[in-house]
């Protein structure tokens, strides 16, 4: 892990008002703080932290994937929220990470290093809790 | 000046800032000497410190007095570089002229300059290098001497390179042993016996030690060089026997590391040659540290991340590579490619990702942990069984298959130019070149890659550990330490 890129990318985030913090736990994770989502108009919650983690010899390989608080209402809603990619402990919190693969043909461009990080990886997070069904 | 030879300190500039330094500080030649601050970058290791030279912050019109013969530096310039170097997490250095065919030794009055800088510096740059160099021109030669003052100790620059060119260092004497001129006496006819003392005194790292590297292993331990680091992950298994040099069916039985077959070979050949195996891979921290001490590193590896890497190396720490790899087509029970690739990484050249040479989802693959790969491979098979793409979860790696002869081929091309850059004698005439063995006219395609806007090798370039947010891959957290083999008694 690039640790001195990730925060970088999160200075960029925090800058623009968005809390996003690197955690942890035997594996690296980006954890965004208070995502809005469009919970609301079905009853769910208007906001929810996600854990996305870092690939392992970030920045080389794609950003991939995206979690929710475990037992999240959100998640069965979410695209990829019912194929669960794994339970994780990270930063004092569980998560369930979703099959949610924007940079690998998952509707996304496809990863570039020099233009992406976890900085732009936020737009992806909101499109897709933007998008619940 | 107490100078401790305890590091192995290297100094290493980029070619076109190595022309800079020639215009400016021999602008009063032959009898005036003239100076310019510069900005290093830095890596510490167990036994060597390696600076590269990230920007020359030349002086302006009243910086330097010009009436005196020998340097003056005006206060408003040193008090300039102090002030930003406070903004910056970059080293200082001052570089300076000697009159042409005098020594660069290290006068009195730089004596007293050094001590002042190293002191007044580190107010403002605390915990990095300060480092002096001194250039001369003698007898049309460029001599270098440095000393730099790092963590509270004076030391000696032990070695210099304005990339792929290893310079002269002042009251460094390389000379082949009799005995070693004898064995490359055919090279030394054709390059000079010079040639062949500046191979007894580089180092080259091979990174992967299989088809291509062990050719190149054993062409450069035959022709003189003095130390290889070789870096391979992997044993010996039956289907490499085809095309490794040095190996044979026993070595595939027992499953040995594929740098203990080189170290073995390079012993048998060239008892002289010194050689610090690494089991393990790239970027690794270890390996890192061993590889950015060498002279060239030459890439012999399908691995993406190896590729990636040194391309890493070459931008950030200025060391030159060559990168060369094979592969064969076919159809139809015919085979209609046979090709090498030979890829020039200098500084200043695109990067392994402005040359689109590495696939972002194949590295995602190389690089996880053997956990992830059976969780993605196992969702693989889910989605297929849903009836869904089963790419975003697992690609699994191509097959690349490649002969014995074809990497020979390549092997010794990038060992030939490896000599030629160490040597002095000669350049490769290209950036990236391709070839087709079985084309007419062999097919040969010179491809002119350019540096993308905005790709982070433009910015990093010579920023060796402080450009670190730039780097282009990071060792995944899962590899295990790497293993260096015990030295031979």
């Amino acid at each position: 892990m690039s640790r001195e890129r990730i925060l970088r990318e999160l200075a960029i985030l925090n800058e623009g008002g968005q809390v996003a913090e690197l955690v942890t736990n035997g594996r690296d994770y980006v954890v965004y703080r208070d995502v809005p989502t469009d919970g609301a108009r079905l009853g769910l919650p208007a906001m929810s932290d996600v854990i996305v983690p870092v690939p392992s010899g970030y920045p080389a390989p794609p950003i991939d994937l995206a979690g929710l608080p475990h037992g999240s209402t959100l998640l069965p809603r979410t695209k990829g929220g019912q194929n669960s990619q794994g339970i994780v402990q990270a930063g004092g919190s569980t998560w369930q990470l979703a099959s949610y693969h924007p940079h690998a043909n998952g509707g996304g461009p496809p990863w570039d290093q020099t233009k992406h990080g976890f900085h732009t990886y936020l737009d992806h997070i909101i499109s897709w809790l933007e998008r619940l069904a | 000046m107490n100078l401790s030879k305890e590091k192995h300190v290297v100094v290493r500039i980029g070619i076109a800032e190595a022309e800079q330094l020639k215009q400016l500080l021999f602008k009063r030649y032959p009898f005036d000497e003239w100076a310019t601050f510069g900005r290093f970058g830095w890596r510490n290791t167990p036994n060597s410190v390696i600076l590269t030279l990230a920007s020359i912050e030349a002086p302006g019109p009243n910086d330097l007095d010009g009436a005196a013969g020998h340097v003056v530096i005006n206060e408003p310039y040193t008090l300039r570089m102090a002030l930003s170097a406070e903004k910056s997490t970059l080293g200082i250095g001052v570089f300076h002229s000697h009159p042409l065919n005098c020594a660069p030794h290290p006068s009195v009055i730089d004596d007293d300059m050094d001590e002042y800088y190293s002191d007044y510096f580190l107010g403002f740059a605390p915990g990095r290098p300060y480092v002096s160099i001194i250039i001369s021109l003698i007898r049309e030669q460029l001599v270098v001497s440095g000393r730099v003052f790092w963590q509270g100790t004076w030391h000696s620059v032990s070695h210099f390179a304005i990339e792929h060119n290893p310079c002269k260092t002042y009251r460094e004497e390389p000379s082949a042993s009799r005995l070693l001129i004898d064995r490359v006496a055919r090279l030394a006819a054709a390059f000079g016996e010079e040639a062949a003392a500046r191979l007894a005194n580089s180092t080259v790292a091979v990174i992967g030690a299989g088809g291509t590297g062990s050719i190149v292993i054993e062409t450069l331990a035959r022709a003189g060089v003095g130390r290889l680091v070789l870096v391979d992950p992997d044993y010996v298994s039956p289907s490499n026997l085809e095309r490794l040099h040095g190996s044979c069916p026993e070595d595939a039985e027992r499953q040995v590391a594929k740098v203990e077959v080189a170290r073995r070979h390079i012993r048998s050949i060239n008892p002289n040659c010194s050689v610090d195996a690494y089991f393990g891979s790239l970027p690794h921290t270890d390996i890192l540290d061993a590889v950015v001490q060498a002279d060239v590193a030459i890439g012999c590896t399908d691995q993406q991340h190896s590729r990636l890497s040194l391309s890493d190396l070459s931008i950030r720490y200025l060391l030159p590579s060559i990168d060369c790899g094979v592969m064969l087509e076919g159809s139809n029970g015919k085979v209609t490619g046979q090709i090498v690739q030979l890829v020039r990484f200098l500084s200043s050249d695109p990067c392994a990702l402005c040359r689109n040479m590495v696939s972002p989802n194949r590295l995602a693959i190389e690089l996880m942990d053997e956990d992830e790969k059976l969780r993605r491979q196992a969702a693989a098979q889910e989605a297929l069984e849903r009836g869904e793409d089963p790419d975003p979860y697992w690609t699994g790696p191509p097959q690349l298959n490649t002969v014995g002869y074809l990497t020979g081929v390549a092997g010794s091309l990038a060992a030939g130019y490896t000599i030629g850059w160490l040597t002095g004698r000669f350049d490769p005439p290209f950036s990236r070149i391709q070839f087709n063995l079985v084309s007419q006219f062999l097919d040969v395609q010179e491809i002119d890659d350019v540096n993308r806007p905005n790709c982070s090798c433009g910015r990093a370039r010579g920023w060796a550990d402080q450009g670190i947010a730039d780097a282009l891959i990071s060792a995944p957290p899962h590899w295990p330490r790497p293993m260096k083999l015990a030295q031979y008694d």
